[in-house]
């Protein structure tokens, strides 16, 4: 028991000495996440939008060349930034510039240079997802919207986005947690998140496990948030489960051409009593009709001579 | 006869070496309401999705207004505005209200402002019988209420010509009938329609022209007395006796 009150006065040790280090650094990796979420979403959503660019053998064959070296090269984006270690990343493009250029090219900002890393990085991962958001919706809608004349364009804005971006949410939330633990590797460059105040408060003061136990319980924080909101959001995408239905429409009034236009009709939604009983006579209606349309067929069908084997299968 | 608005000329497709349409000839004119009966596979729903444009025709040509449509440089989109389209399966946009349904196709497409795009989709939406509807979305109302909507959208755009694809095969028999209703008020007003259908009474009651098809090809059409009544071929006769069983 003595255990736990001695990383309880450690705890306390630490955060006097360093909790504005802790706070500054959760700070900083929240706003990093969430910025490196959001252009990585972008990147994620160009990508994916000129990936799926529909093209036939009958278009101009310079479109198909350039449609065709677009997706050659997100794939190798994908393939390349998917495949490889962010905390390498961010050192190969960190030292990468200068070395290249001879120092004349750096980055003047650490934040600037965290955010590309994490953003082209999540782009990566993004292209595909939002490939595959484009992908599960269902091809109908394409078709519904194709044949009320949109554009391809159109279509994408107006129908399949929305649907697409609904769909991978949980991939962006997924995303967004990823980052928020994984931008830990950028104390590699110096940027001061929350795991590089881990690194300077322990080596001051050799309390390793005292501080670790901060940040599992910091990051832990931090993305038991982010889930919940993003639960949150998700289930507010989905809008009401239940909806009102128009009985007297003032939208159609004002426009001065309502008048109640259903009144005995089989879809009269007041009165469901009648459009019983008018379905009933409309089913027994039709029922009779087929019944002589097959009567008058036979019959014909006798008159040119073909009734013996008719009746045959009959 | 009315004015001639579509004109189906020798048209073939392939799918692969699959032949689904072979040498397809056939007109439309302003007013007609043409059925398309014919057993599964015959390539009724291909022609249809050819004469849309959802699908590329082989080789042929579909004039519309004597011009090409399957040439090269041809807006399909433009084509398509004028050229309404039923589906089997609904194909109504998910992430939109029933009424924005009707109406986004003619902001974004025809340019309409939104109020008046509004009044003429509440329109549509209460001669099929859907205007207390207007604020549910499409996974909140039945299969019959889905289908009226779509022929409401497609009726929205002003289109010259109606496409329907099966409209009432994926639905419970007791929607059936709502959709066939709304079907049989349209024909009546005058809407030029081009159904393909499993209907038979439908065919029958409501076309002024019915073609069967059989194997890709046309193999018989005329007026509804003519096809059902005194079938000339063979298939067809054979088609219509399995209808019946």
């Amino acid at each position: 028991m003595n255990k736990f009150a001695q990383l309880g006065a450690d705890i306390a040790k630490l955060w006097g000495k360093y909790g504005g280090a802790y706070v500054s650094g959760m700070r900083n990796t929240l706003v990093l996440a969430l910025i490196g979420t959001l252009i990585g979403c972008l990147i994620g959503f160009i990508c994916g939008i000129l990936n799926t660019i529909p093209y036939t053998k009958n278009d101009h064959p310079v479109k198909i060349f350039v449609l065709r070296l677009v997706r050659v090269i997100i794939r190798i984006y994908v393939e390349v930034f998917r495949g490889t270690p962010m905390v390498l990343q961010a050192v190969f493009l960190y030292y990468g510039l200068p070395y290249f250029t001879d120092n004349a090219v750096r980055f003047t900002s650490i934040w600037l240079a965290a955010i590309l890393v994490v953003s082209i990085n999540t782009g990566a991962y993004m292209a595909e997802s939002v490939r595959g958001g484009i992908i599960s919706v269902d091809p109908g809608q394409t078709e519904g919207a194709m044949a009320i004349g949109m554009t391809h364009v159109q279509t994408m804005v107006n129908v399949i986005l929305p649907q697409a971006l609904r769909n991978i949410m949980p991939q962006i939330g997924n995303n967004f947690i990823i980052n928020v633990k994984d931008t830990s590797v950028m104390f590699i460059i110096g940027f001061p998140e929350f795991f590089s105040a881990h690194r300077a408060s322990v080596g001051a003061s050799y309390l390793y496990f005292p501080s670790a136990t901060v940040e599992m319980v910091g990051y832990l924080t931090m993305t038991l948030l982010a889930s919940f909101l993003l639960r949150w959001m998700e289930k507010k995408m989905d809008g009401s489960s239940s909806y009102e239905l128009v009985q007297t429409d003032q939208l159609v009034m004002t426009a001065g051409t309502y008048s109640y236009p259903d009144n005995r009709t089989p879809f009269d939604e007041r009165n469901p009593e009648a459009v019983k009983s008018m379905l009933r006579e409309e089913l027994r209606r039709q029922a009779e009709q087929d019944e002589a349309l097959r009567q008058g067929a036979v019959v014909e069908l006798r008159r040119g001579g073909q009734a013996g084997d008719r009746k045959g299968e009959r | 006869m009315g004015e001639l608005i579509l004109q189906v000329n020798h048209l073939s497709k392939k799918f692969g070496v699959n032949e689904v349409l072979r040498d397809i000839d056939f007109t439309v004119q302003k007013g007609d309401v043409i059925s398309i009966i014919g057993a599964s596979g015959s390539g009724k729903s291909t022609l249809l999705r050819c004469i849309n444009l959802l699908e590329s025709a082989t080789s042929g040509e579909i004039l519309y207004h004597g011009a090409n449509v399957l040439r090269r440089g041809v807006s399909p989109a433009e084509y398509r505005a004028k050229v309404g389209m039923v589906f089997q399966s609904f194909n109504l946009f998910n992430n939109m209200s029933v009424l924005e349904n009707c109406v986004v196709g003619q902001v974004k497409v025809l340019r309409r402002d939104r109020e008046t795009a509004r009044a003429h989709a509440m329109e549509y939406l209460e001669r099929v019988g859907m205007a207390p509807f207007i604020n549910a979305r499409p996974r909140q109302i039945s299969g019959g209420q889905k289908q009226r909507v779509a022929i409401a959208r497609a009726m929205a755009m002003d289109p010259e010509v109606l496409l329907f694809d099966e409209p009432t095969s994926a639905l419970d028999p007791e929607m059936v009938g709502e959709v066939l209703t709304v079907m049989r008020d349209l024909a009546r007003s005058g809407m030029t329609m081009l159904v393909v259908t499993h209907e038979m009474a439908f065919a029958r009651d409501v076309s002024s022209r019915v073609v069967y098809m059989n194997g890709g090809v046309i193999c018989e059409q005329g007026t509804p007395e003519e096809v059902f009544a005194n079938p000339q071929r063979q298939e067809t006769r054979d088609f219509l006796a399995r209808f019946r069983g």
